[in-house]
């Protein structure tokens, strides 16, 4: 018989070892940050690294919002606004409806092709962009255009935002369309016999039948990417690199050079503290409004 | 009540004919529409892909274009005629015979049209481990490019570390999460809910900051521990839920035969969750050999880089002039990505919610 | 509409059959059952019938013409499935009036309509509830509404009461028998339960394995089954098969020799109802080797000379018990070939 006060010992013992792993490194690298950024947005730290004051002048910086900031924010809001619409829940739509009414394999041949630039490296990815919008003759698009007859476009410059749009778009619409397939898959079949029945077309049965059963994931979608994007800088960093001049820094972005490039760290800890709380409040939000534990549950893998 | 129900609805429906006609040009319209809509979609993604594999193998000759569009000119009406195929035929054995003479009949084009335009001069760079300072002995500019090899090697060692870390941690704080019930568990589990939709990109200047004072920057481990535990909210609710769905009594009769906690968990219920562990590995190992962000913010010699930072290197550098050599290597380093993708596709689209990096 | 035809109508998926070619014909107004176990490709058929599924071969006529191109919305069919299908965004009067969307009819005389056809299945008072917020038998009802509501020519239904519990069962049977005989429109039926089958339609098409085994009337099933399948299937407690040989102008069968011309000498197979098995003074010997009391009848479980029987008696209370001897008497049994084909009855030879 073993002692009440060892199977005590013992169950704590289990418990650092099966749990102690994961709560040191979600400690280390979620949790400790946060804080760190909380301090660091309100101190003078720079180049150095070094804290020599603790001062509310960057966070004042940012609440004052200079012209430069502003006009961040306002390419911020159009670069979400835009990828979200037309791709990670817009198109992300239109390829789950179109390859859900096609016959299965076809259909996941269409899809795989979608998630290819998801499963690409980023560096990659922006390399095969930045090709495509090459401004010469040599550029994809140029090389199309000329076989039509058009002039060359440089598109990078003149359309910088186009650019970032559709490099970050072609890879958010596959979130969507992945999210959205499966819950086209679980409506049950006799619904759709049953509106075909009754009378209706393909597009009356979009509206009444499958928009309907997956209200809740477009509203999932939505939120979460428009969070995604709102953070997201990889893409745009590796294609513009934020220009020509400012033209698409998004906020994500402008964190980051003002940290790396520049070295003011405390600037970039009190403009990414904004971020910070967006993200926390979203992530909230997602799971008070979504309740995200019955969509955790489901990420289960079935072998086919 | 019964008059009501018994005056006819106002088209009477009988022309049988004109409706059968109707519903065949429906049809077609729908379907033409359907298979041009998400072809003409799929090429601005395949076609940058081909590019990149089309100048990779004949590059640096002036024939890339030809070999592109020569290329296009094959497969897009191959493609075209078996989607016809598809449409219009029963599948069967037939059908499978015309497809597989279908694609010799393409493969033999291509071969003949593009065959004399290819060799494998751009993939130098990887029996030349000096091939940087053999083109810049040229210009004379620029410090030492390391070999390929070590970027493939820190790759590869970065992603196969960081997988095992995630896999193993998550596994068991997925088990003791699923099975035990300690006090603020819940607490705990909403708080990895949290985390779960948390943008830890947000974090990167603290984190940074947290590596450098731990004496970890510059370092493959730093960024390793860095990915692994951004992986894991995902990770552990993947394997919780696996774990979830393994009967207890599979655990309860392996307890009254005899074997403790700990042997059960280890003899009866990991062999369940096999298919978990693996798709979460995939993941990690697909992340972990793609980073870019972390691994340009938290290493800085050259002998620590990845393959991420050395094709964003090499382009940017004079070897970037060398738009075949540089293709060669983003071929190079995106093709073990695609592969493994290929192959393990049917368990990642299975995994939906955050189990795709948004 | 409608006399629905099928010629040679086949339904394959890939390389497996659903359905056999199939030939048949249901008049107007007829109100049919396709009845067999799960499987057996009745769904299937009325899936095509509806427009859901393509046939492969074959051609589906309503009315003489050929339908199988014109799409499911064409057809002016209505349909209830087994799980209903309720649109569950919808009310009971929006999921009732739905297909009235895509047809032209004014505003006010769909809204009446679909008031009519809400009172006709009883459902008035429900007609601004969800199916969330609906019982089984409410939501079957609504479901008809919404299939009837079109006044389509062909009503077709799937396994319609199979979610519903045994008392409700018995009410919606009824229920919908009448309505259809109200309405006169053509329905098809299909189902896995006999009773539903024998008590609901004109006629019943039983299927088995993709194949139309027998067509006809419940009684002409019971009495006069083609197969051992349809023997085998219809009647509840179900009849006893025995194997036997044919040989030299007769049957044998267990200890009996059984008079009959026209078996091909091989093996065959006896087909004895459980009511024909007569308890008595007269007859074989034989045991009582278990019984069931089931209120108004009970069933024996007999050794005799044909072999272990179940025999079937009215009467609250059982005559006999476990072991007795007692002697029984069969009044006929359905003789099968060695393929399942049924080549006639016999009346087996009484013992002096």
């Amino acid at each position: 018989m073993r002692a009440h006060g060892s199977g005590r010992a013992r169950r704590r013992f289990d418990r650092l070892i099966f749990l102690g792993p994961a709560t040191l490194l979600l400690s280390m690298f979620f949790l400790a940050p946060v804080l760190v950024n909380l301090g660091i947005a309100f101190t003078d730290m720079g180049r150095n690294l070094r804290v020599t004051a603790f001062t509310t002048e960057n966070v004042a910086r940012v609440l004052s919002a200079d012209q430069r900031l502003i006009g961040v924010m306002g390419t911020t809001l159009v670069y979400v606004l835009a990828t979200l619409a037309f791709f990670n829940v817009g198109y992300g739509l239109i390829l789950a409806l179109t390859t859900t009414a096609l016959p299965q394999r076809t259909g996941a041949f269409f899809r795989a092709v979608w998630l290819l630039p998801r499963m690409s490296p980023s560096v990659v990815y922006a390399l095969l962009w930045t090709w495509v919008v090459a401004p010469t003759d040599y550029g994809l698009l140029n090389q199309a255009l000329a076989g039509l007859g058009l002039p060359t476009i440089d598109l990078k410059s003149d359309a910088p935002m186009l650019v970032i749009v559709l490099a970050n778009g072609f890879i958010g619409a596959s979130f969507g369309m992945i999210i959205f397939t499966s819950a086209i898959r679980s409506i049950p079949e006799h619904l759709f016999h049953a509106a075909r029945v009754d009378g209706a077309g393909e597009l009356s049965i979009i509206r009444h039948v499958t928009l309907p059963a997956i209200r809740w994931q477009l509203s999932f979608v939505t939120l979460y990417q428009a969070l995604s994007l709102l953070v997201s800088f990889e893409y745009i960093w590796l294609i513009t690199d934020g220009g020509p001049f400012y033209d698409t820094t998004v906020w994500a972005l402008y964190v980051y050079k003002r940290a790396f490039d520049n070295g003011q760290y405390a600037y970039g800890a009190a403009l990414a503290l904004v971020l910070v709380i967006i993200g926390i409040a979203v992530a909230m939000l997602l799971w008070r409004f979504f309740d995200m534990r019955a969509l955790l549950q489901k990420p289960r893998i079935e072998v086919s | 009540m019964t008059a009501t129900l018994a005056t006819p609805l106002a088209e009477p429906v009988n022309d049988w004919a004109r409706l059968a006609a109707k519903a065949r040009s429906r049809r077609r319209t729908t379907n033409v529409l359907l298979y041009g809509f998400l072809a003409l979609g799929a090429l601005p993604i395949l076609v940058p892909y081909l590019w990149l594999f089309t100048v990779a193998m004949s590059g640096r000759t002036g024939a890339s274009t030809t070999v592109l569009w020569r290329t296009l000119a094959v497969l897009i009406p191959a493609l075209f005629i078996w989607s016809m195929l598809r449409l219009g035929m029963e599948p069967g054995r037939r059908l499978r015979l015309i497809e597989i003479g279908l694609a010799i009949v393409a493969v033999a084009l291509l071969v003949v049209l593009t065959g004399p335009y290819l060799h494998l001069d751009n993939w130098r760079f990887l029996w030349n481990p000096d091939i940087a300072d053999a083109l810049k002995g040229v210009s004379g500019i620029g410090a030492k490019f390391p070999s390929v090899w070590t970027a493939f090697w820190n790759s590869l060692f970065l992603a196969f570390v960081q997988m095992t870390i995630v896999v193993t941690v998550a596994t068991l704080a997925g088990y003791y999460l699923s099975r035990f019930d300690f006090p603020g568990r819940s607490g705990y589990m909403k708080g990895l809910l949290v985390l779960h939709a948390f943008p830890a990109m947000t974090l990167i200047i603290p984190i940074f900051l947290i590596i450098y004072w731990i004496g970890l920057l510059d370092t493959l481990a730093g960024v390793i521990l860095v990915i692994a535990a951004l992986e894991l909210p995902f990770a552990i609710f993947v394997m919780k839920g696996f774990f979830d769905a393994v009967p207890w009594d599979i655990e309860m009769s392996a307890m009254t035969d005899g074997a403790s906690r700990r042997q059960a968990f280890r003899l009866v219920v990991l062999p369940q969750v096999r298919i978990g562990m693996l798709a979460i590995g995939i993941f990690a190992f697909l992340r972990g050999w793609e980073e870019y962000v972390f691994v340009r913010t938290l290493l800085l010699q050259k002998q620590n880089w990845t393959m991420s930072l050395y094709l964003f290197w090499m382009r940017e550098d004079v070897m970037g002039t060398d738009y075949a050599m540089v293709s060669a290597m983003g071929v190079f380093y995106v093709l073990p990505s695609i592969l493994l993708y290929a192959f393990t596709q049917k368990y990642l689209t299975q995994m939906t919610i955050g189990g795709i990096k948004g | 509409m409608a006399v629905i035809e099928l010629n040679g109508v086949t339904k394959r998926w890939g390389d497996v059959v659903a359905v056999e070619p199939t030939d048949l014909r249901i008049e107007n107004g007829e109100f049919v059952a396709i009845l067999g176990p799960s499987g057996c490709g009745k769904s299937t058929t009325l899936f095509m019938l509806a427009g859901i599924y393509a046939p492969s071969a074959g051609q589906i006529r309503f009315d003489g013409a050929v339908v199988n191109e014109v799409e499911a919305r064409d057809r002016n069919v209505g349909i209830v499935f087994q799980s209903y299908a309720l649109y569950p965004n919808m009310t009971a009067r929006a999921n009732i009036h739905f297909p009235l969307r895509f047809k032209s009819v004014r505003p006010e005389e769909a809204a009446r309509r679909v008031e009519a056809m809400a009172a006709l299945v009883q459902v008035g008072e429900l007609l601004d509830r969800r199916p969330s917020e609906m019982s089984g038998g409410q939501q079957q009802r609504v479901a008809l509404a919404r299939a009837l509501v079109k006044e389509p020519g062909l009503l077709l239904l799937d396994e319609p009461l199979s979610n519903l519990d045994a008392s409700l069962r018995l009410t919606m049977r009824g229920e919908i028998r009448r309505l259809q005989r109200r309405l006169g429109v053509t329905t098809i039926l299909v189902t896995h339960d006999q009773i539903e089958a024998t008590t609901m339609a004109d006629r019943i098409i039983c299927m088995s394995k993709g194949r139309i085994e027998q067509i006809g009337t419940a009684d002409a099933l019971y009495h006069h089954p083609d197969s051992v399948f349809v023997a085998g299937f219809i009647g509840s407690p179900p009849i006893n098969l025995i194997s036997g040989d044919a040989a030299n102008g007769g049957l044998r069968v267990g200890e009996v020799g059984l008079p009959f011309v026209g078996a091909a000498p091989g093996k065959v197979t006896l087909g004895i109802r459980p009511e024909a098995v007569r308890l008595g003074e007269a007859g074989h010997a034989a045991r009582i080797g278990d019984l069931e009391p089931h209120g108004r009848e009970t069933i024996y479980h007999l050794d005799t000379p044909f072999g272990p029987l179940r025999a079937l008696e009215a009467g609250a209370v059982a005559r006999f018990r476990v072991g007795d001897q007692v002697k029984i008497d069969v009044e006929r049994a359905l003789v099968f070939d060695a393929g399942g084909r049924r080549l006639g009855d016999t009346i087996p030879p009484r013992p002096a």
